[in-house]
């Protein structure tokens, strides 16, 4: 079953045309990778998605339901239960860890976010962290907490931008099993957008390879590593 | 659709009404100066004296604008890319000249050349007006440079010493990539100097901006002063769109510079003479002032200070009330035109703070008293509304900036971050946005309060019956009383500004200290 789908879209910034008559379904409960060079549409399909932006044109559905048409944003962001791990992290400053994971909770009984924000602490492993500032992190702790915090909100769809980018092979290795193990916990579907081939077929059920806005594989690892196409060839280094 | 046609409504009428009540006044004297050729031909004030005196105040303000660029390019080297101690010390006394309302120095100097020669009318009134606007304006200029000194990455000038000697990397690739700072610190002081009333007033000096209060206030001349005002309009507007890039968005208006790339080079000979300069920097342009005006008001003996005291003392809590709530206003307002710029792509007021920021001061003061000189508008006219929008007129402009400054600093993901979670837009604004940019909000807040407190130009035009203000006083006393009043009244308005000062920064070590995250 598609959980998301994106139909016809286009996109620019400016004069800058980003994505091109764009259409593709993201599966449910399935990582999907997004490949390709800097400025080629990866990140704008999840701000999409998100409903941070409206396309220019097209038609975006998430469960079926039409959630932007054109350049109208028919559920807002915050009703789209997504979760967004932003490539900076975004993590609020003046927020200990705690409250950065606790912010947003709403209409819930105190004990019960108390119990919510420590136990995915738990899970993460960083559970004496609570009372540190961001900056009091190391690089691969900020991103736990980044991660813990999307994921506490229990998303449906989970928008991953590149936040692994920069830290220790061990690191990396370790944030992704954890997210693989909620993954099949909560059966969310994940969007995964990396630089690095590898990390993607790694990662990906299905592995999207893009290029000025379009695309140009999709598939298992398999169905990439046999693709003819001369610019996944190269990309990939196959 | 209803709510995109809300949004619009709640975006463009605040912005409309403030265009309103800040651009009326210029626009309404543009009108009257075209209007007027019944009277008066359009052209008819542009004579040899006009042009004369055009001339002149260029001329000064340019030196001004050359000497202070100078000093504070050289000082904004040694004090934000040199390493040697208390380098913080110089940085903090060399901008306090800043914060202190010229004319306290323009009076502390006569008072210098008084003492000096027994005469304070034996030095050139030029003079005298050329030696304060530098050495209250050349912290702006260091402060101009220095930011964008802090700026460049380090790699750029390692990369330079491994072909050239350090004096060739600092010509070849420091000077071209500060060069846009250089430009706008002549530029802003060049405005400044122009626009300034205090100093010249107090010195004597005829030049356009005296000029036109007199023409205005002394001979009730108003056609002609609304036709100089515009002459000095236009100038200031042919400055301004020669370097608007730069000056809309004014960089260096930022509270704090991420420099952590920056190279500082070491002082290892010569660090006992950069400290002897610096101190005799330091005499020259605070201990100096200080002393001078110090002697002269303790000359009149005591009975003298306590007359002054009596004088003053009634305008001190009306000076402050009215440059806090001048803050306040400004701070908001600047937090409001900021925003819609960084955030809503909505640059035009922006603008036109700009815009409002380059008109000298006795051409707004003329502006507003024919714009709002109405029995419809006479609840402005007659109450401190009317100084309170010439405060956001003169000020508003820092504070977007400072304000937008900070704001272009703090991420767009951190806000976004909060409306995928679902937080309403009043709790994001009170619990992400606000903190985030405390810092700067409080800068811009200090800044304008000492502006407003400063205030001479416009407000000695403009204020309304049973208003009292420090300035106003000091200069309209000044006029006929003798010397060690003055400065009597001077040191204790520069008394009163440095208690503020001192609260502020006090208040600021806390807020900064709580607020910074890094």
């Amino acid at each position: 079953m598609n959980k998301i789908s994106l139909e016809h879209i286009t996109h620019r910034y400016g004069d800058n045309k980003v994505l091109e008559d764009f259409s593709f379904s993201f599966e449910e409960a399935k990582t999907t990778c997004m490949i390709g060079p800097s400025g080629c549409g990866k990140t704008t399909i999840l701000r999409l998605i998100s409903g941070l932006e409206a396309p220019l044109k097209g038609i975006i559905k998430i469960n079926e339901t039409v959630a932007t048409e054109n350049e109208n944003i028919l559920i807002p962001p915050h009703k789209r239960k997504i979760g967004f791990v932003f490539q900076d992290l975004a993590l609020w400053p003046h927020f200990t860890v705690f409250r950065n994971i606790a912010f947003g909770l709403k209409g819930r009984k105190t004990e019960k976010v108390s119990h919510q924000v420590t136990q995915i602490l738990n899970l993460f492993g960083i559970a004496d962290k609570a009372k540190k500032y961001p900056h009091q992190l190391s690089g691969g702790q900020k991103q736990m907490v980044a991660i813990a915090r999307s994921l506490v909100h229990q998303p449906e769809i989970f928008l991953m931008d590149e936040p692994l980018a920069n830290i220790d092979v061990k690191v990396k290795e370790n944030i992704l099993a954890h997210i693989k193990l909620l993954q099949q916990e909560f059966r969310f579907t994940m969007l995964y957008v990396t630089h690095d081939h590898q990390e993607a077929m790694q990662t990906g059920d299905k592995i999207l390879v893009m290029n000025e806005g379009v695309i140009e594989a999709a598939g298992t690892k398999k169905e990439i590593e046999n693709s003819s196409n001369h610019f996944v060839r190269s990309f990939i280094k196959l | 659709m209803g709510g995109r046609v809300n949004q619009q409504l709640a975006r463009y009428v605040p912005a409309l009404l403030l265009a309103l009540l800040l651009l009326g006044p210029i626009l309404a004297l543009l009108v009257r100066w075209l209007s007027s050729s019944d009277d008066i031909p359009l052209l008819a004030f542009i004579n040899a004296g006009t042009l004369l005196l055009v001339g002149k105040s260029l001329l000064l303000s340019c030196i001004v604008a050359v000497l202070a660029s100078l000093m504070g390019t050289i000082c904004g080297f040694l004090l934000y890319r040199l390493k040697f101690p208390f380098r913080g010390f110089y940085k903090i006394l060399l901008l306090l000249p800043l914060l202190v309302p010229p004319y306290i120095f323009a009076v502390a100097w006569k008072d210098g050349f008084q003492w000096l020669f027994s005469n304070s009318t034996v030095i050139n009134p030029e003079l005298g007006m050329i030696i304060v606007h530098t050495l209250v304006l050349f912290p702006l200029a260091m402060l101009i440079t220095g930011t964008a000194l802090s700026q460049i990455h380090s790699g750029l000038e390692e990369a330079g010493l491994m072909r050239v000697s350090f004096r060739k990397m600092l010509v070849k690739i420091v000077l071209p990539l500060i060069r846009p700072a250089l430009t706008i610190s002549f530029l802003l002081i060049l405005i400044i100097s122009l626009s300034d009333f205090s100093v010249p007033a107090f010195f004597g000096v005829n030049n356009f901006t005296t000029e036109i209060f007199t023409q205005f206030s002394a001979f009730y001349n108003h056609q002609l002063a609304i036709s100089q005002s515009f002459l000095l309009v236009i100038l200031c507007l042919i400055l301004l769109l020669s370097e608007n890039r730069y000056l809309s968005d004014a960089p260096f208006f930022s509270v704090h510079v991420k420099g952590s790339s920056t190279k500082h080079y070491s002082v290892h000979k010569g660090k006992t003479i950069l400290h002897i300069l610096l101190w005799i920097l330091l005499l020259v342009v605070l201990v100096l002032p200080l002393v001078m005006l110090l002697h002269q008001a303790l000359s009149g003996r005591e009975i003298l200070f306590s007359r002054a005291w009596e004088l003053l003392s009634p305008t001190i809590y009306q000076s402050a009330k009215l440059a806090f709530l001048g803050a306040l206003l400004i701070s908001a307002i600047g937090f409001w035109v900021a925003f819609m710029k960084e955030r809503s792509h909505f640059p035009h007021l922006n603008t036109m703070l700009l815009l409002t920021f380059i008109i000298p001061s006795t051409v707004l003061g003329v502006a507003v008293i024919k714009f709002y000189n109405h029995p419809s508008t006479n609840f402005i006219y007659t109450s401190i509304l009317i100084l309170l929008i010439t405060y956001v007129s003169r000020f508003g402009f820092i504070a977007a900036r400072i304000i937008g400054n900070g704001i272009k600093q703090v991420p767009v993901s951190l806000d976004e971050v909060s409306r995928v979670i679902g937080i309403p837009p009043i709790k994001r604004f009170f619990s992400i946005s606000i903190p985030l940019l405390l810092p700067a909000i409080f800068t811009a807040f200090v800044l304008s309060f000492v502006l407003c407190l400063g205030e001479l130009g416009t407000t000695i035009m403009i204020y309304p019956p049973g208003t009292e203000l420090m300035p106003v006083k000091i200069f309209t006393i000044g006029a006929n009383a003798p010397l060690a009043l003055t400065s009597s009244m001077t040191l204790i308005s520069f008394g009163v500004t440095m208690i503020f000062i001192l609260l502020f920064f006090l208040m600021g070590k806390l807020i900064f200290k709580r607020f910074r995250y890094e």
